[in-house]
């Protein structure tokens, strides 16, 4: 039995729950929408891995039962608050409740899609940096800094220079240009984070287990995402990507533990590829549905095969 | 110059800000070091890694070695609270790539995930002790009134009175009694709680480089676990970690994991010996650039 934790308004949880009721592999959803209420725990810690029960609203899962965990947390936004309590008090419950259930998945010995602990480096950007260039990327020169001169320095050294939060906060990559330089002053409030900026197709790896899907995305804007907002275009397709750079995607997806990973890389028209960051909770839905790459297919195989779907594989037989 | 990150209201900052003053070396106390006129300079690029950070507005000094106790929370003063959010995010990034770069010796050098949940609950830490085979209370965690009071009955026919519920945010815990499993479901009806067998008398222990530090003299199944003790701080990428014991029904067990050690907690000796050794290890053979094991913290 698959359990699936997550937003039913979530097309990433609703694609994922669609796809394991096309297999037809069962599956139970602990709706986060509404956790903890309408759902239970009784879990017991004896010396070992955990044991007991998880049950929602019309079902009850015992965890040895359980093959595989898919989870992707909502925002506050996405959620019931408890009820029957001032605010504070229900976002309190709330967050233990929350935390009941972290502890929980983090010490299942089943795969679980994503454990919280290995993306927590995809809040400090330069930080997962380090970990890229650990695991085998090249990543873009990159500064973070305080100093207006050191920035102005940067920009006459690499010319193209974009910029983008350091943190996991959300932010449209721009281009420093005049109006950015005419404000670098502000910048002794506080770091922010610059990249020389790199031409070429942007590539998108989705890792699941060890298999990698790689999508190459045609696009003239300096943040795809956005393409559509600035009146730009956007083409997926599959693509291959050279053994060093598969094998650095499974890396560093190995190094942070996570089972399910989406990778920012670029490839240059001279054929360098750089990666710029490992997002530990993609958003696979938009790539699949333009590529038709089975990516959820093969998280679904993944929940339902559990253990038995992670022995070690070699490279070249993973690559899609 | 050794700098030490955090505030002269924590005795730790202080006596190891006094203790490297003492032996003549510059020592510098700040509590949140990207606050203006704190500057940082942290490339990345071809050449590898260049890392600079300055205080006020003179030259950058070479750090030697930096005792991180605090991860730099900016004065909202002066900002909108938006924008003030987005700042000590971009800050508390900056300030964990800086650290996870410098090639001094940094204490402790957090990894991503500790960084990130430094109240992370006991209960989180549960996989790396039984990894390191140390024995952990048994614990419930439940939404269950009758779970809850069926762990009580199972405690209370071993002669252990009462169950121990713990916050999973906070460092708060209430010894539940007879009279409390009302209010108890009450809770429960609400959000699952942490429930414990509850211990005996706890002793501290610090993990410090690679001694183990007590607070008293050790039994000798306490004494037993200083190699799973060292594994353990070495494994969650820790030169700095207090640790708790205590008699449980079947032996002695891990009763707390505390990332940010507490000299409060140890008497005067044993504060003393976690002081030496911290300076010991601050003032130590730089290391090389040791980014920590994310899959372990």
């Amino acid at each position: 039995m698959i359990l699936v934790a997550g937003g039913i308004a979530d097309s990433v949880t609703e694609l994922v729950c669609a796809r394991l009721a096309a297999c037809d592999y069962a599956y139970r959803l602990l709706d986060l929408g509404s956790y903890p209420v309408n759902h239970g725990m009784a879990v017991r810690w004896k010396g070992g891995r955990p044991e007991g029960r998880v049950s929602g609203p019309e079902w009850e899962l015992d965890l040895d039962e359980i093959s595989g965990v898919f989870v992707r947390f909502l925002g506050p936004e996405g959620r019931l608050t408890v009820p029957d309590l001032p605010p504070v008090t229900a976002a309190a419950a709330q967050a233990e409740a929350d935390t009941a259930l972290i502890a929980l998945f983090e010490d299942l010995a089943c795969p679980v899609v994503n454990r919280l602990g290995g993306g927590m480096s995809n809040n400090s950007k330069p930080y997962q940096a380090l970990l890229l260039v650990r695991a085998g990327f090249q990543v873009p020169p990159t500064l973070v800094t305080s100093d207006p001169d050191a920035v102005r320095a940067f920009h006459a050294e690499h010319g193209e220079v974009i910029y983008k939060s350091a943190s996991g906060v959300r932010s449209i990559v721009r281009r420093l240009g005049p109006e950015q330089l005419a404000r670098l002053h502000l910048l002794r409030n506080g770091p922010a984070q610059f990249q020389a900026f790199i031409p070429g197709d942007n590539v998108r790896v989705h890792t699941v287990g060890d298999e990698l899907f790689a999508t190459r995305v045609k696009s003239d804007a300096v943040d795809y995402r956005y393409a559509r907002r600035d009146g730009l275009s956007v083409e997926m397709e599959p693509a291959e990507l050279p053994r060093a750079v598969a094998r650095a995607c499974l890396r560093i997806a190995r190094e942070l533990d996570l089972l399910h990973v989406g990778i920012d890389l670029k490839q240059t028209p001279d054929g360098e590829w750089f990666c710029f960051e490992v997002n530990p909770c993609p958003g696979f839905v938009f790539y699949e549905r333009q590529t038709g790459q089975p990516i959820s297919l093969a998280l679904a195989e993944l929940l339902y095969r559990g253990n038995a779907a992670l022995p070690e594989r070699t490279e070249e037989a993973a690559m899609n | 110059m050794h700098l030490i990150l955090g505030h002269t209201q924590d005795a730790c900052c202080a006596d190891v800000l006094f203790r490297l003053r003492k032996r003549g070396l510059r020592a510098r106390l700040v509590p949140a070091p990207l606050e203006p006129p704190g500057r940082l300079f942290w490339q990345l690029d071809s050449n590898g890694l260049t890392t600079r950070l300055t205080f006020d507005d003179g030259p950058a000094e070479e750090i030697e070695s930096v005792f991180v106790r605090s991860t730099g929370w900016l004065d909202p003063n002066g900002w909108e609270p938006a924008d003030h959010a987005y700042m000590q995010s971009e800050t508390h990034a900056a300030l964990l790539a800086c650290l996870a770069g410098l090639p001094c010796p940094v204490i402790n050098r957090a990894s991503a995930a500790l960084w990130y949940r430094p109240r992370n609950s006991f209960a989180g830490w549960l996989p790396l002790l039984r990894r390191c085979g140390l024995p952990a209370p048994e614990m419930v965690l439940t939404d269950d009134p009758e779970e809850a009071r069926a762990f009580g009955r199972r405690l209370e026919a071993a002669g252990v009175p009462g169950v121990v519920c713990t916050s999973l945010t906070q460092h708060t815990a209430w010894l539940v009694g007879p009279a409390d499993w009302d209010g108890l479901a009450a809770v429960q009806a609400r959000t699952p709680v942490c429930l414990s067998e509850p211990h005996g008398p706890a002793l501290a222990a610090c993990v410090v480089g690679r001694r183990v530090i007590w607070n008293g003299r050790p039994g000798s199944s306490a004494a037993a676990l200083e190699p799973r003790l060292l594994r353990l701080a070495a494994e969650a990428g820790l030169d700095f970690l207090e640790v708790a014991v205590a008699p449980v029904r079947r032996g002695t067990a891990v009763v707390l994991v505390e990332p940010l050690p507490q000299l409060e907690h140890f008497g005067p000796s044993a504060r003393a010996g976690m002081v030496d050794s911290l300076i010991g290890l601050l003032t130590g053979k730089p290391n090389a650039v040791r980014v920590p094991q994310e899959a372990h913290a």
